[in-house]
């Protein structure tokens, strides 16, 4: 039987080989689309999953407001891991990372540095609490003394060969000696520590033992004990602050109650954050490496499920509108006694097979496109063809789209009375025409609320890269890591100053590009309630660090190359005003002063007031900085006369190459830094643009289907209106505006909802766009001009057929 | 009104060619009513179609009034069509979608009447079939003999100078058949030219004359009732349209 079915599906899918087509192919685009948006997904939610007892590994975090600025920070005080194991029974372990960022490493063998990314301090008890098994050392000991680390195999290969690294040294930033006592595996890639690969003991880091409550800078993790109840272990978490940074606060602001400090509106806030719930959910102002979002999860889960579904519409409604020529073959085998019940075995049958080969294509363009997604996203996502899993889910995907997009085709045809459709009569009373067309209102719904949602974000990625920073991004090289320059720097800075194509360069470790950054409290000079404290961040700069960049100064001086008293003075931005209520003439010659402990407070004279500029990117609001002259090297600025490149790198390079042989280059513009700042939102940009495409793309084969379904169910109809009088065009309209008042329904839901979506994503913005008026106009004729492309097609073809044809039905 | 002159029609499928009209010749005068004869398959249809400037022949004079339209292309014809011929079809051909009063409606709004003299003369016409009090209705509604008198409603509108009817009785029971004839002769005899198709030798004698045909070609001619031709000419939505301006 079932043999029997294929064969004749076999054949009548042969007979019409476009249709065929169509819907094979459409079905294959949906598929595709949602198998990638799967994949993705999938990746998305396996984050840190891999640790062992990942279920039950929590992050510390911190909510800090203090002197007026917030904190959300994902980081602890260095001693909250030994209060917590000390403390509280349920806690099985903790381990802390320091994290360093990048560093210079080199075989002390040699003395060729390469940098390495992300290197942390961390715990000894990192391997028991994560599960992780050495490659080669002991993990008992392997991270208990200082200056000792581990190394990942990459790392590890890179500095030593294939040799056993296990007892070699590595120098650091040409300062440090360090043993490797072990290597592990590379991380994974879907974990938080995707980025890491130097593991230095936590022994060697003095911070780590100091009893300093109020500053949050050690990644913190705990394991609970299996039972453990989390609400009970909150409410233990929430005595910490009493316990431990009230004791510890009044060191530095003698009197400080908990009571007081909370009623000047302050407050500090622990809370655990689930380890495999950082990818999606943390979302604080430093993380160890950089997160996703839940909301990007649902909002694909969204687009993949749609494609789906329109992809199944657009099957059921090319299908039925296909029945109307086979109405007489059923009409047929109902006479001659076939049932209903083969009748819709035989049609789904042959659903299932274009189901089964579309989901072959599918693969195979998943396939295809999967290097260019992966670009796209910045994943490394494979088919996980060896996972019998994989084949099971898309087995049964096959089997229930083949079966969820043949069923109503099937029902609807196998309804048909015989007697109707010999005599060709069942074409004027086919039902389900409502449905069709809410199905089609839907998806141009969704296509036109993808279509704003597309532009507002290239908008917005518009107005961020064309907005007045406050300093000037353009022709700047940045030269990382110059420290490593050492004694020589000066040296080069000289030289490099010297060359014609330069015109001017500075030394500083802060420059207004997004990085983890913290807070210092300041108070005006006699004054030291905290809660008049001017968080304020501190950036130590050199004399031609205004000019180089381009910053505006607004009142008083710059920084006086001659001037020794120069050492005590502070250029504040404009954000700084607000914390002193003084404007910014006002302010000149006010004195701030740093408490750097009960006894050492150092005093500094405001002399200058700049413009604010923007250092983090356009989500945050613009914070308090001071700018100081201090001996910070961590990286150079290089204004260029034009932007003509050319040579201008090599020889940088080649002076770098003689003043700090053997220490790395890196370089890059700063406009080019400035703008991976928004790689995630370039990404979603592009990601929106594919999928928008493929929704409209599927739409209109959706429509397309519809079209021609309508043209067939009207032809007699348009024979007799031409009978009557009517003209190709007066047809051609008519046919036309029908669907064009579907598209109308949906431009009149889809305008608002996009445009409320898309409000909704610009809230994260702290400076963002209004959305105008011409994106929702231009979604909206965009999407009319393809849909009427898109029916004229058929209309035109029924339009401009010979009536006496439709009509010779007697 | 009509001369024909050896006029042919052929169809060619794949494997054979038809010839659905073979040389055949014959006129009409304006105001006669004619009933065409035959068996099936001998190209009565295709005859009514070509009359109808629905099809071109592919060969032989069409003279339309004195107007030789064979060779018109589709939008004069269409133009000729809407405003001087009517439709009945054996089938009724009605809107299912649309209601009795949209249905007649329909050739006015094709040839641009204005909103309330459309109603006006639907309204006229309704009451004269005496369906006025099925205006709302769809035709699905509506027995076979009620929806024929529709699609004469429709066809009578526009006041053409010819109606065209294929086998107008053919899916009526003989009261409602009598009934639609009753109708045709009533518009015969108000002057409106009638060329018909029919199977039944009752009602081709309503007309004043019988042609019979046989395998595309006339094959006798029975006149029936003596008829006074008196001509009028043909109009347009300019009014009257003189020989020379249709070409
Ligand atoms: N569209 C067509 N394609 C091919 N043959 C046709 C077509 N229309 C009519 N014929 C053939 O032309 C001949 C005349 O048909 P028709 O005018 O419909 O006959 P009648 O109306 O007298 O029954 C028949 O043999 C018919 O098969
Ligand atoms: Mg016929």
């Amino acid at each position: 039987m079932i043999r029997n079915y294929i064969k004749i599906a076999f054949r009548s899918l042969k007979k019409q080989p476009f249709f065929t087509m169509i819907n094979m192919f459409g079905l294959a685009i949906g598929m595709a689309g949602s198998l990638l948006i799967a994949l993705y997904i999938y990746d998305e939610l396996s984050y840190d999953k891999m640790f062992a007892d990942a279920d039950r590994i929590y992050r510390i975090d911190t909510d800090i407001k203090f002197g007026g600025s917030e904190r959300r920070s994902s980081e602890a005080a260095p001693p909250m891991a030994a209060a917590l194991e000390q403390d509280f029974a349920k806690v099985e372990s903790t381990v802390r990372f320091r994290d360093q960022g990048s560093i210079l490493m080199r075989n002390s063998e040699e003395s060729t540095n390469s940098k390495e990314r992300g290197a942390t301090f961390v715990d000894s008890t990192f391997f028991k609490v994560f599960g992780i098994e050495l490659l080669s050392g002991d993990k008992e000991t392997a991270l208990k003394e200082a200056n000792t680390l581990v190394l990942t195999k990459m790392v590890a290969e890179k500095h030593f060969g294939k040799d056993n690294a296990i007892g070699k040294s590595v120098v650091l930033n040409n300062e440090d000696t360090y043993i490797v006592t072990g290597v592990i595996d590379d991380l994974p890639k879907n974990s938080f520590l995707r980025d890491h690969s130097v593991f230095m003991a936590m022994a060697g880091n003095v911070a780590s033992r100091e009893d300093i409550w109020g500053s949050l800078n050690f990644f913190t993790f705990v394991k609970l004990r299996p039972d453990t109840d989390l609400d009970n272990f909150q409410v233990q978490l929430d005595g910490m602050f009493e316990k431990y940074m009230v004791p510890w606060a009044q060191k530095v602001f003698p009197g400080i109650t908990k009571a007081s400090f909370e009623a000047s509106g302050n407050y500090v806030r622990y809370y655990t954050m689930p380890l495999t719930d950082i990818h999606l959910y943390s979302d604080r102002n430093t993380e160890m490496s950089s997160n996703s979002s839940i909301q990007n999860v649902y909002i694909l889960s969204f687009i993949g499920l749609f494609l789906i579904f329109l992809a199944c519409v657009n099957f059921m409604n090319l299908s039925t509108a296909h029945s109307l020529k086979r109405a007489k073959e059923v009409g047929i085998r109902k006479t001659l006694g076939s049932n209903k019940k083969e009748l819709i075995a035989q049609f789904l049958t042959e659903s299932g097979l274009i189901s089964f080969f579309s989901m072959l294509i599918a693969l195979i363009i998943t396939l295809i496109a999967l290097p260019f997604f992966n670009d796209l996203s910045g994943k490394s996502i494979a088919l996980p063809v060896a996972n019998p899993i994989f084949w099971l889910v898309i087995i049964s995907v096959t089997a229930l789209l083949g079966l969820l997009s043949g069923s109503y085709p099937a029902f609807f045809m196998s309804r048909f009375k015989p007697v109707d459709t010999l005599k060709g009569g069942s074409q004027n009373n086919v039902g389900g025409g409502a449905v069709r067309s809410t199905l089609v209102v839907f998806q141009f719904a969704v296509s036109m609320i993808l279509i704003v949602g597309t532009l507002v974000v290239f908008e917005q990625l518009k107005f961020i890269q064309n907005k007045d920073l406050g300093f000037e991004k353009e022709q700047v090289l940045l030269i990382n890591d110059t420290y490593a320059a050492g004694d020589q720097l000066r040296a080069f800075k000289d030289e490099v100053l010297k060359l014609s194509a330069v015109q001017n360069a500075t030394l500083s470790n802060f420059l207004p590009t997004p990085s983890g950054r913290s807070d210092s409290s300041f108070f005006q000079e006699g004054d030291s309630e905290q809660q008049n404290a001017i968080q304020m961040q501190e950036w130590g700069v050199d004399t031609d660090y205004l000019r180089t960049l381009g910053i505006t100064l607004i009142a008083g001086r710059d920084f006086n190359k001659q001037s020794v008293a120069d050492s005590s003075a502070v250029i504040i931005n404009e954000s700084v005003l607000a914390y002193l209520n003084l404007d910014a003439q006002e302010v000149l010659g006010t004195r701030i002063t740093e408490a750097n402990g009960p006894n050492d407070i150092v005093p500094y004279t405001i002399i200058g007031v700049v413009k604010n500029f923007h250092y983090e990117s356009m989500h945050q609001n613009i914070g308090a900085v001071g700018l100081f002259l201090n001996k910070s090297s961590g990286s150079m600025a290089i204004k260029l006369k034009s932007d003509d490149y050319s040579g201008v790198v090599s020889s940088i390079e080649s002076l770098w190459k003689g003043q700090a042989p053997g220490q790395p280059f890196n370089y890059r513009f700063m406009d080019d830094a400035f703008n991976s700042t928004y790689d995630a939102e370039q990404r979603l940009g592009r990601i929106f643009i594919i999928f928008t495409i493929l929704s409209i793309f599927i739409a209109c084969l959706g429509l397309f289907g519809l079209a021609s379904f309508n043209a067939q169910k009207r032809t007699k109809e348009i024979g007799v209106r031409k009978v009557l009088g009517a003209s190709v065009s007066q047809i051609t309209f008519g046919l036309t505006t029908d669907f064009l008042k579907l598209v109308g329904i949906a431009t009149a839901i889809a305008l608002p909802l996009g445009w409320y979506v898309m409000n909704k994503w610009l809230q994260d913005f702290s400076y963002r766009i209004e959305i105008s008026w011409q994106i929702l106009i231009f979604s909206a004729v965009l999407v009319i001009i393809i849909a009427i492309l898109t029916v004229s097609y058929q209309s035109i073809k029924a339009a401009i057929a010979n009536p006496v044809k439709s009509l010779r039905t007697e | 009104m009509i001369k024909i002159t050896d006029l042919e029609k052929y169809y060619a499928t794949e494997e054979v060619r038809t010839i659905a009209l073979n040389k055949l010749s014959f006129s009409v005068k304006t105001g006669e009513f004619v009933a065409v004869m035959g068996p099936s398959g001998c190209g009565k249809s295709t005859l009514l179609n070509i009359l109808g400037l629905l099809d071109d022949p592919d060969g032989g004079s069409f003279m339309f009034n004195d107007i030789e339209v064979s060779g018109f292309n589709e939008r004069k014809r269409a133009e000729l069509r809407k405003h001087n011929i009517g439709f009945v079809f054996q089938s009724f051909n009605l809107i299912d979608e649309l209601t009795v009063f949209e249905n007649v409606e329909l050739p006015l709004i094709y040839t641009g009447v204005k909103s309330a003299e459309r109603k006006e003369r639907v309204d006229a016409v309704l009451e004269k079939m005496q369906i006025m009090h099925r205006r709302k209705h769809f035709p699905q509604q509506l027995s076979g003999g009620q929806q024929q008198r529709v699609a004469v409603a429709r066809a009578v509108v526009n006041n053409p100078k010819l109606i065209l009817a294929d086998e107008p009785t053919g899916n009526l029971d003989s009261s409602n058949g009598n009934e639609v004839m009753g109708l045709l002769t009533e518009l015969n005899e108000a002057g409106t030219t009638i060329i018909m198709v029919t199977h039944s030798e009752h009602d081709a004698k309503y007309s004043h004359r019988i042609i019979r045909m046989l395998d595309g070609q006339k094959v006798t001619e029975n006149i029936l009732a003596d008829f006074k031709s008196s001509e009028r000419p043909l109009t347009t939505e300019g009014g009257t349209l003189t020989p020379a301006e249709v070409k």
